[in-house]
């Protein structure tokens, strides 16, 4: 038990001697290692030399003899650096423009008085409703007319606006207290003014969470990249992993596979290692401070 | 609302740049062109498709293809369309074989006659390349709308060691669903109430589930497709029942067969780890387990319960419509240049798909090939009891009403009978409006 008290030194008094505090300490510690056993597999997965045979595939036990051949393999068959290059555009690009719209948009929601407010928003929120795959065809033939077919531009040109972040910056400018825009109105700051001083700094931890699910929704997004995109240089790293996840008559390098997908999620993963306080407590935190 | 106007503005602005950056300049240059293809069996061959097109553009100066890889044959599918709707259809695509009658109904083929006609041949000249088990699904209405490219038959592999010893003959291996039950009684082994190798593997995911049961029922004497008309299947048949009723009985009542619906690449890993003494799976396979297999293994024809016969598969080239003359023409020459002998009996070699150009059997290459691996003839030799692979109005939904079925079927949660009476009805729903412009349009 000297572990468990030393984890608990930190605390309140009140609760040391509980016993529930620490089945959920236990119960956190069994989820994460159920979580981490995907990621385990992936790192042993990508060391094992094919020598090792199928046989051993499935082993977390990593290999004695850890090669560098599958990540090799990875990196020849795809042209790594510039599928990152290409998703990270998209993913800067969209998140960049979403953040212009959704807060114009939700400050529009939440304060602004105009016929239809309503069922305008009810409408928006309909898109949420819809699955992306009905789209494909209306919005490809949108992209090619506006002459974007096979473009980044192409790629992140439907989620330019998003139901979804609309309708959280909505909720965050709403929880907002008046009081403070209209000590800014007798200030005689313009409306634009108060939307950058007031409202977008007080709702940080709402940008923040909505930009960590717009990129990690489009960093892992296959289908729609893959209609618009033709040039193999234009492709993104989904699209350009699954050359060899995708194949169609049943058999597979899972060493390559581990390899690929690991590059994949690196950035992401290392990531969400260095922001993770923030990450977390911008989930958890009012608007208000 | 001016903010959003100016926004709208500047979005409009930034798209026309962006547009005008992605317009190809006019020159006098070769003709572009673009092949979509899916990559069927590994990774590695979306490289060697980069080299065969390599080598075709710097033979044919005129012409600039470029390779675009776009996913599985599904995919490749709801790219190609959505592309052909958004005016801007790929010069030629690698086609999954049972697509090309749904295309040709919704219009989206190129009828390729003319361009057979302007090379001064024959529709039965230019066919008669091809093995006549291949030509049901190129031909439509005695139309040729695509040009086969590399094909499979469903194979039995076996895991000769195992069988040894078992104490059977891998060289005799089972040539009916008696023999083979048999077999994967004996291969199955157990410890306790534990299996610890089973008897036998068949696929069963979308796409390749709903071959399976072509080949199960065609073997059974069965039909899976009316082949004359896209408008009707048989699912709810005494040779399908069959077919369904002797795979749930392997997995529920004789218990050689793994319980729920298994991928092909999890099919593929346990053969090869040997937790899985045969398997039911492409051609397309052979090369894969060529490479990796480390034990003695042998190839033969599917078992019959009534008559020995199996569906095609794999994919045809073809050439969608609404091209330009120019690009019609520079697709028309890579699609006769990727089907030549030569580069057919290549990239066989590369897949383990048996070559659909017969000459491509006479090259000195494939000859050195098939001496050293005789177990790549099976496939071709089973080819004179294939038969087309089921195509019908909406092939990739009506084939998915049966899937869903089957698997529940091998999840235990229904009896072959109701899993097939209802994906009939289902499969009736979904060629329902073909029928009512076809078969049901009375005068």
């Amino acid at each position: 038990m000297t572990l468990i008290d030393w984890l608990f030194k930190d605390a309140p008094l009140a609760t040391r001697r509980e016993i529930t505090p620490k089945l959920g300490f236990v119960l956190t510690v069994l989820l994460a290692l159920v979580w981490l056993i995907p990621f385990l597999w992936m790192g042993v997965a990508t060391l094992r030399p094919a020598s090792d045979g199928i046989n051993l595939m499935a082993e977390l036990m990593p290999s004695l003899k850890p090669t560098l051949d599958n990540i090799r393999d990875a990196w020849e068959i795809g042209d790594f650096p510039r599928y990152f290059l290409n998703t990270t555009i998209i993913c800067t690009g969209i998140l960049l423009v979403q953040f212009v719209t959704i807060t114009l948009a939700g400050f529009a929601f939440a304060r602004l008085e105009f016929a239809g407010k309503t069922l305008l928003f009810y409408l928006f929120l309909m898109q949420l409703m819809l699955v992306p795959v009905l789209l494909i065809v209306p919005n490809l033939r949108i992209v090619a007319q506006f002459g974007l077919y096979d473009t980044l531009t192409g790629v992140m040109m439907p989620f330019f606006a998003s139901a979804f972040g609309t309708f959280l910056m909505r909720q965050a400018f709403e929880a907002i207290p008046t009081e403070l825009e209209d000590a800014a109105l007798i200030d005689g700051a313009s409306l634009f003014q108060r939307i950058r001083h007031i409202y977008v700094p007080l709702s940080l931890p709402s940008f923040s969470a909505f930009a960590i699910i717009s990129v990690t929704s489009h960093w892992n997004d296959f289908l729609w990249p893959l209609m618009v995109i033709n040039s193999p240089d234009k492709r993104p790293l989904t699209v350009g992993l699954s050359v060899f996840t995708a194949t169609a008559e049943g058999t597979q390098a899972w060493g390559t596979i581990a390899a690929g997908t690991l590059m994949v999620i690196a950035p992401l993963l290392i990531t969400f290692l260095i922001f993770q306080k923030r990450f977390i407590s911008s989930f958890v935190t009012s608007g208000i401070k | 609302m001016l903010f959003s106007r100016r926004l709208m503005l500047g979005l409009a602005v930034a798209g026309a740049m962006a547009g005008a950056l992605a317009v190809p300049a006019l020159a006098e240059g070769p003709t572009e062109i673009d092949l979509f293809f899916p990559v069927p069996v590994d990774g590695k061959l979306a490289r060697d498709m980069g080299t065969l097109i390599k080598e075709f553009n710097e033979t044919h100066p005129a012409i600039k293809a470029t390779a675009v890889y776009t996913g599985s044959y599904d995919d490749t599918l709801i790219k190609t369309r959505a592309a052909i709707k958004a005016g801007k259809p790929p010069s030629a695509v690698i086609m999954s074989a049972n697509f090309l009658l749904d295309m040709q109904i919704e219009n989206e083929l190129t009828n390729l006659d003319g361009l057979i006609a302007a090379d001064g041949t024959t529709k039965e000249k230019f066919l008669g390349q091809f093995f006549p088990a291949l030509q049901g699904n190129a031909v439509i209405d005695r139309s040729v709308y695509g040009v086969p490219f590399h094909n499979s038959t469903p194979l039995l592999y076996i895991n000769a060691d195992q069988a040894k010893e078992a104490g059977l003959d891998p060289n005799k291996p089972p040539q009916t669903w008696a023999e083979l039950t048999d077999w994967a009684k004996k291969l199955t082994k157990r410890e306790g109430d534990k299996v610890t190798r089973w008897g036998i593997a068949i696929p069963c995911a979308y796409d390749y589930c709903g071959w399976m049961m072509e080949t199960l029922t065609m073997t059974n004497g069965g039909r899976y497709y009316n082949e004359e008309f896209g408008g009707e299947v048989y699912y709810d048949t005494p040779s399908m029942l069959g077919a369904l009723t002797w795979w749930n009985d392997l997995v529920y009542k004789h218990k050689v067969h793994a319980p729920g619906a298994t991928p092909g690449p999890a099919v593929s890993t346990s053969f090869i780890s040997g937790n899985a003494a045969m398997m039911m799976l492409s051609t397309g396979s052979l090369t894969y387990v060529r490479d990796n297999a480390k034990f003695n293994y042998k190839v033969a024809f599917i078992p019959r319960n009534v008559r020995n016969a199996v569906p095609i598969g794999g994919a045809s080239l073809i050439v969608p419509a609404g091209l330009e003359a120019d690009k019609q023409k520079a697709a028309w020459t890579l699609i006769k240049w990727m089907t030549s002998p030569e580069k057919s009996a290549w990239w066989s070699r590369a897949t383990g798909y048996f070559a659909p150009n017969m000459a491509a059997y006479k090259t000195p290459d494939m000859v050195d090939f098939l001496n050293k691996n005789p177990d790549a003839k099976t496939a071709v030799e089973q080819l004179d009891v294939a038969k087309p692979w089921f195509a019908t109005y909406k092939t990739v939904p009506v084939r998915k009403t049966l899937e869903d079925e089957v698997m529940l079927v091998l999840n235990g949660k229904k009896q072959p009978k109701e899993a097939l009476v209802a994906a009939q009805k289902a499969a009736d729903e979904t060629l329902k409006p073909y029928n009512a412009e076809t078969s049901l349009k009375l005068p």
